[in-house]
């Protein structure tokens, strides 16, 4: 499952994130690669360090910030 | 300023046609790896206020050869009554001015959902993660939608 390992360091590091709350967060494997201030820094960050292997960049929310969508579509939803 | 005037589409109401593409960023991280940058694809977007998040068609993701690089949990009525996680893509989206006078609305790079749209006749949502840079008037009477966005391009 793609950002299987990303996801799973993303949760366990949550409670030290925290404090940068708000911030994107650029996570390579179980590595926490670092904060950045917009979603647009830490993207050009993952690819010019890791290229197109995979990583990940969430906005770094304790609480989880759900999203709605009203239309009846179906999102790819991660196994 | 980008400025857009669009007659509303009967069935779908406000669609604009747009271009998507890969994430500038990701352009780059392709020509670095000398793999071709794939074109930009176009596509019909319609302006829905219902979406918190922006949504592409995954056949339009797949002929982009894109990879997830973000999740973000989703409640749509399809979920039931929970949400769920789904994946996110890194895309560059264009949407054309109203005319010659008018510079599109380019966006480097946004985090859009996977979502089957084929079926509802368009091929992306822009939903309000977009929308909130732009001001956007819906004229019924007149069958005419306008957005403005309030910035060339959003600063990545």
């Amino acid at each position: 499952m793609p950002l299987e390992r990303e996801s799973a360091t993303y949760r366990e590091k949550l409670p030290e994130l925290s404090k940068h709350e708000g911030r994107y967060v650029l996570i390579h494997g179980s590595d926490v690669v670092d904060t950045f201030g917009s979603y647009g820094d830490a993207l050009r960050q993952g690819y010019r360090q890791f290229g197109l292997q995979p990583f990940l960049v969430k906005q770094i929310q304790s609480s989880e910030l759900v999203q709605f969508i009203t239309r009846a579509v179906e999102p790819r939803l991660q196994a | 300023m980008a400025q857009f005037t669009l007659q509303l589409d009967p069935a779908n109401g406000p669609v604009l046609t747009i271009v998507i593409g890969v994430s500038v960023p990701r352009g780059d991280a392709l020509m670095t790896a000398g793999q071709p940058v794939p074109n930009g694809m176009s596509a019909r977007a319609l302006i829905d206020t219902g979406a918190s998040c922006s949504c592409v068609d995954p056949a339009i993701l797949a002929k982009l050869d894109l990879t997830p690089t973000g999740t973000v949990s989703v409640h749509t009525p399809s979920t039931g009554g929970a949400a769920h996680l789904a994946e996110q893509y890194d895309v560059s989206l264009i949407v054309p001015g109203a005319g010659t006078h008018h510079v599109p609305l380019v966006i480097p790079a946004v985090p859009v959902m996977a979502a089957n749209l084929s079926l509802q006749g368009v091929d992306a949502l822009i939903g309000r993660d977009v929308l909130r840079d732009c001001i956007f008037i819906y004229n019924g009477s007149l069958g005419i939608s306008r957005s403005r966005s309030e910035s060339k391009g959003r600063s990545t």
